[in-house]
């Protein structure tokens, strides 16, 4: 009973300015729908110069492709060489392609002039650089079917690719409900984080200490008015996703929600950990942001996780927000049940209780002092 | 210029007071670096893939050789079992717990079709659910089998196609990273850094102070800018020495340049916090709303990750609101590639821009506030 009128205090504190509201619930939405659309976007528009020494009609046919394919955006073609490290310094293009006169292969027969194709990529963006390497590759191999046809001769070999879980290839079904657990993890922690260290700054924390409450329950009061907000959140979050992005929701929506309290505890119990440490509320954003943006970069939302090397992978383990992450696509992608995260769900749930464990003994031992 | 001075050394002295504050300020960033630079890598691991041969042929053989040769690739050994009988069922339970990436089936009559020059059809299930994994797995798979058809008819390589990578031959992830990571994270600090300057003084009172001082407004918003100046730049210079030293970033530009743009990058970032500072209502508010404006447009809208070529043209305008852009361009561009001056000076001059609108701002709202006080 106690507990409530605590709650009811940290809810009054939360909205007690307006723009809170906006905070917490508005901006989180409209950065999920900004950014959805970010990431929606798969590489394509690369900008790109061509050299075109060779004019020959094989030269023409390539470079045609390249200016007609919608994945380059050539910036400017040319008939001579250029000083091609000062364009890259400029930053105009991310790629020149050079296409030469090569030599005359006589076998297969009729002797065809082949050119020679030279692709200079500007490494700084490696990323860039090996996605339109591949693409380059793809606009060849169509050259050389349709020559191929041309003289009569079928592709020997035909593949009929299948997209599994996500036909249409939208990133958005996998990158939108990882925005919204993102967003959730930003604004939970760092209120949780801050509102501690704001009692002690105001030395409003001895008038909770001297009151009748237990620490058990000023740590439960602290906590859970959080939790209520985050889940309400990642509920709008997830239904501003569907109905927005047009995304169907393949699992339980239970499950959804029991992963994201487990996931919340955890959050919330580091926050307040954090809180305890600090002594200003400054210190304790610096904390948050740092922990924020570990956890995000380590989600596995915008890289992949195998590419982490071993010496790190201890970070990835135990890091929440890349279970909640895994989770999450599984249920909404892959319509999967919990026997596909259960294991990922385990993991979660002890990171919470460790979590849980290890700030309230840190908080008992701080307000006894 | 003395009364600016005056606001400057006291704010030095709030810095300073705090020693604890400003060595986390200061530390936690190397940390961030040192994790990410190791941490964040693009490269494309492994495609594991698993192969269901009914054609039991020797072409069907070689095209599974000419896919574990290759080093894109890890095939994945396909065992029925008493769950999933057939090895299809099998595959497709391992495509659903993402032990596998993709799954190609041969059919029993691809050697035939083969041997008569008429289509042979390979089907190949890719799991989708990461959008632009599936679409790099795709391109793979079609050149390994434009690879594998030019084999098998002895055409030979059908271009000779020579790759070269300027200003970063190995093509390490580090040199695309660590410099990005130097940017987005100094935008962050800086404006993290003046979010609390206005709203501190805002939440103790100690405001009114400085509403009834003889301060004009904008030499109060300059003078709690500038000490920050000194922080923001120190942070800098720690972290691009990490960088150089750590991970071997070659810094092939001029320093001078480098420093010149980073001031005004800082600059920027400093006038972006004040700003918010002094719209805030509280220290918790600010806070908030500044981790909210830099931390995911700064990764995402920036061209840190998805390269801003890619983007629609309206989130491209959303992405030139973003300083991170600017100086991303500029830090990658002098670093790397030995940039000059001359290079970025659009950039320069956006981003002062940039600090000039917010600081006239931040005083406007300041002036605002300090009349209603009265």
């Amino acid at each position: 009973m106690k507990l409530l009128y605590l709650i009811k205090k940290e809810f009054i504190e939360i909205f007690r300015q307006r723009e809170m509201v906006m905070i917490i619930f508005i901006a989180p939405i409209l950065q999920t729908i900004l950014l959805g659309y970010v990431v929606t976007t798969d590489v394509n528009n690369i900008p790109v110069q061509i050299v075109n020494l060779s004019q020959s009609e094989t030269a023409n046919h390539i470079s045609d492709r390249i200016i007609r394919s919608p994945l380059f955006n050539v910036k400017k073609i040319s008939l001579q060489p250029d000083n091609y490290q000062e364009i890259f310094k400029q930053g105009k293009v991310k790629a020149i392609i050079i296409l030469r006169d090569g030599f005359i292969r006589k076998n297969p027969f009729p002797p065809t002039t082949y050119p020679e194709i030279q692709i200079l990529m500007d490494g700084i963006d490696s990323n860039t650089a090996g996605i339109a390497a591949g693409y380059f590759n793809g606009i060849t191999r169509q050259y050389l079917l349709s020559d191929l046809s041309r003289k009569g001769r079928h592709s020997p070999l035909e593949s009929k690719t299948l997209i599994r879980f996500n036909p249409r290839l939208k990133s958005i079904t996998y990158m939108g409900p990882g925005i919204v657990a993102l967003l959730l993890t930003l604004i939970a922690m760092f209120l949780t984080s801050i509102s501690l260290v704001r009692e002690k700054e105001q030395q409003t924390l001895d008038t909770l200490l001297i009151s009748r409450l237990t620490p058990l329950e000023i740590y439960m009061g602290k906590a859970l008015p959080m939790a209520i907000i985050g889940l309400v959140e990642m509920f709008l979050g997830v239904l501003v996703v569907i109905l927005v992005f047009d995304i169907t929701m393949r699992g339980s929506i239970l499950w959804l929600l029991l992963s994201a309290v487990v996931f919340l505890f955890a959050i919330l119990s580091y926050a307040l950990f954090i809180s305890s440490l600090c002594s200003s509320q400054q210190q304790a954003l610096f904390f948050s942001w740092f922990s924020i943006v570990t956890f995000l970069l380590l989600s596995g939302l915008f890289t992949p996780l195998e590419n982490i090397p071993k010496a790190f992978q201890w970070l990835v383990a135990i890091n929440p927000l890349r279970y909640l992450i895994q989770i999450i696509r599984e249920i909404f992608l892959k319509g999967n049940g919990p026997e596909f995260f259960l294991k990922e769900l385990v993991s979660m749930s002890a990171i919470a209780l460790v979590m849980i464990t290890f700030s309230l003994l840190n908080f008992k031992r701080m307000i006894t002092r | 210029m003395k009364r600016i001075k005056a606001v400057i050394v006291k704010e030095f002295f709030h810095i300073l007071r705090d020693p604890k504050s400003l060595v986390i300020v200061l530390i936690l960033p190397i940390l961030m670096i040192f994790i990410f630079g190791y941490a964040l890598s693009f490269d494309q691991s492994r495609i594991i893939t698993a192969v269901i041969d009914f054609s039991h042929s020797e072409l069907s053989q070689n095209l599974i050789k000419t896919l574990s040769q290759n080093n894109h690739y890890q095939l994945k050994e396909i065992i029925p079992d008493e769950r999933f009988p057939t090895p299809t069922a099998k595959a497709e339970s391992l495509l659903k717990t993402g032990e596998i990436k993709q799954y190609l089936i041969i059919p029993s009559d691809f050697s035939q079709h083969m041997k008569k020059d008429t289509p042979a059809a390979v089907a190949v299930i890719i799991d989708g659910s990461d959008s632009n994994v599936a679409n790099i797995i795709h391109q793979y798979n079609e050149m390994i089998f434009l690879q594998f058809q030019t084999e098998v008819r002895k055409l030979g390589p059908p271009f000779s196609i020579h790759t070269k990578m300027y200003f970063n031959p190995e093509n390490k992830s580090a040199f695309y990273i660590v410099p990005g990571m130097v940017a987005v994270i100094m935008i962050m600090v800086s404006a993290l850094l003046t979010s609390l300057s206005v709203s501190r003084e805002k939440e103790t009172g100690s405001i009114e102070l400085l509403f009834i001082s003889p301060l004009k407004s904008h030499e109060i918003i300059i003078g709690k800018t500038v000490p920050y100046i000194l922080v923001a730049l120190l942070e800098g210079t720690f972290i691009m020495l990490f960088a150089k030293f750590w991970f071997q970033i070659p810094i092939r530009g001029d320093l001078l340049i480098l420093l010149a743009f980073g001031l005004i990058y800082i600059i920027a970032g400093l006038s972006l916090g004040i700003m918010i500072s002094t719209v805030a209502s509280s220290q918790k508010v600010a806070m908030i709303a500044t981790l909210l404006i830099t931390l995911l447009p700064s990764i995402l809208l920036s061209g840190f990750i998805f390269p801003l070529d890619s983007l629609s043209p309206l989130l491209r305008a959303f992405s030139y609101a973003v300083p991170a852009t600017y100086f991303l361009k500029i830090i990658r561009g002098v670093i790397l590639k030995d940039a000059l001056f001359q290079h970025f000076s659009l950039e320069g001059f956006i981003l002062l821009g940039f600090s000039l609108i917010l600081i006239n701002m931040a005083s406007l709202r300041f002036s605002r506030q300090r009349k209603a006080a009265r």
